[in-house]
């Protein structure tokens, strides 16, 4: 299989982060998450879109973000948000671990990667605020 | 103006660099064996400074009781899974991985740590430091299997960095970068 561009795995993971935008976007609409806490998770991920479509420029065409048939379910409450909200995070650092080593400018390895460790943090936070095991 | 050092500064940040500095983080890499550029030098780094959080996390659980304790003993164990990862990468390359210090040793360069608060702070610090360490292997690494298993690897001490600041009551994320930002 051909190795994917840089251009095409950052649109990867742009995709990734607008769905989380719109899932606590969601959740803060229907008070299915904390609002402290949705507000500062939210907040960093448009931080993270914001950055990706600046070293994008304008390249790539991510995929509009279309809400999920699993993301109305999951606004029903706050437990089952965040049930949601850990395996949508859980997905988006799995992806970053496998893309940011692939990426070929070495410049750009470190800051994406630190936004992979920003999911991680929000993995924990997310578990917390449901009462379970920090560290899986 | 003299600088000024915080308390968890001079506490967590001194020690940590100094479990750092003498864990072997520079050793050269072996004479025989791989050839130098194939990342075996820094896996030998990341490899001192795993065993290093493992014996630190160990005398973190000296001084940890409840909720703490058992998500530190959790953390050990994944930091455990780590070395065994990097010294397989190591015999992956044809080299021997170097023997660790025992836990004398290491205690040695630890700072005294006399409340769940210590023990706490002494982990963030090297939390962040092992994120670093791993951010730039995944910058550095030459080949992309190593890249690869440094990139999986910092997203697991991710966690532990977030959980170690909740555990102390502080909120998990620092903030949207954690190191960098594009």
């Amino acid at each position: 299989m051909a190795e994917r561009s840089d251009v095409d795995l950052m649109v990867d993971l742009l995709a990734r982060e607008r769905r989380l935008v719109s899932a606590y976007e969601a959740a803060l609409r229907r008070d299915a998450i904390d609002a402290s806490l949705g507000e500062m998770l939210l907040a960093h991920e448009r931080a993270h879109v914001a950055a990706l479509e600046r070293t994008l420029a304008g390249r790539g065409n991510p995929t509009a973000t279309v809400p999920s048939p699993e993301l109305t379910a999951a606004v029903r409450d706050r437990r089952s948000f965040a049930q949601y909200a850990i395996r949508l995070e859980d997905e988006t650092i799995a992806a970053y671990a496998d893309g940011v080593p692939r990426i070929r400018d070495p410049k750009l390895r470190q800051p994406l990667g630190s936004i992979m460790v920003c999911g991680g943090a929000h993995l924990v936070a997310l578990r917390d605020s449901i009462g379970i095991s920090l560290v899986d | 103006m003299a600088p000024h050092v915080t308390r968890r500064e001079a506490l967590g940040g001194a020690a940590a660099a100094l479990v750092l500095a003498s864990c072997g983080g520079g050793d050269p890499p072996p004479a025989t064996g791989p050839r130098p550029g194939s990342g075996i030098a820094l896996l030998g780094s990341l490899l001192a400074l795993e065993r290093a959080s493992f014996a630190a996390y160990g005398t973190c659980l000296e001084v940890l009781t409840g909720e703490a304790r058992t998500q530190v003993h959790a953390i050990r164990a994944q930091e455990r899974t780590h070395i065994a990862g990097l010294e397989r990468a190591i015999d992956d390359l044809g080299a021997t991985p170097a023997p660790g210090r025992d836990s004398a040793e290491y205690r040695r360069t630890f700072p005294a740590l006399r409340t769940a608060e210590d023990a706490l702070r002494f982990a963030e610090d090297l939390e962040e430091r092992q994120v670093r360490a791993y951010l730039e292997a995944v910058t550095d690494f030459p080949a992309l299997q190593l890249r690869l298993r440094a990139a999986g690897i910092c997203s697991d001490e991710a966690t532990h960095l977030g959980a170690v600041r909740v555990l102390q009551g502080l909120p998990a994320a620092q903030g949207p970068f954690v190191t960098g930002a594009l």
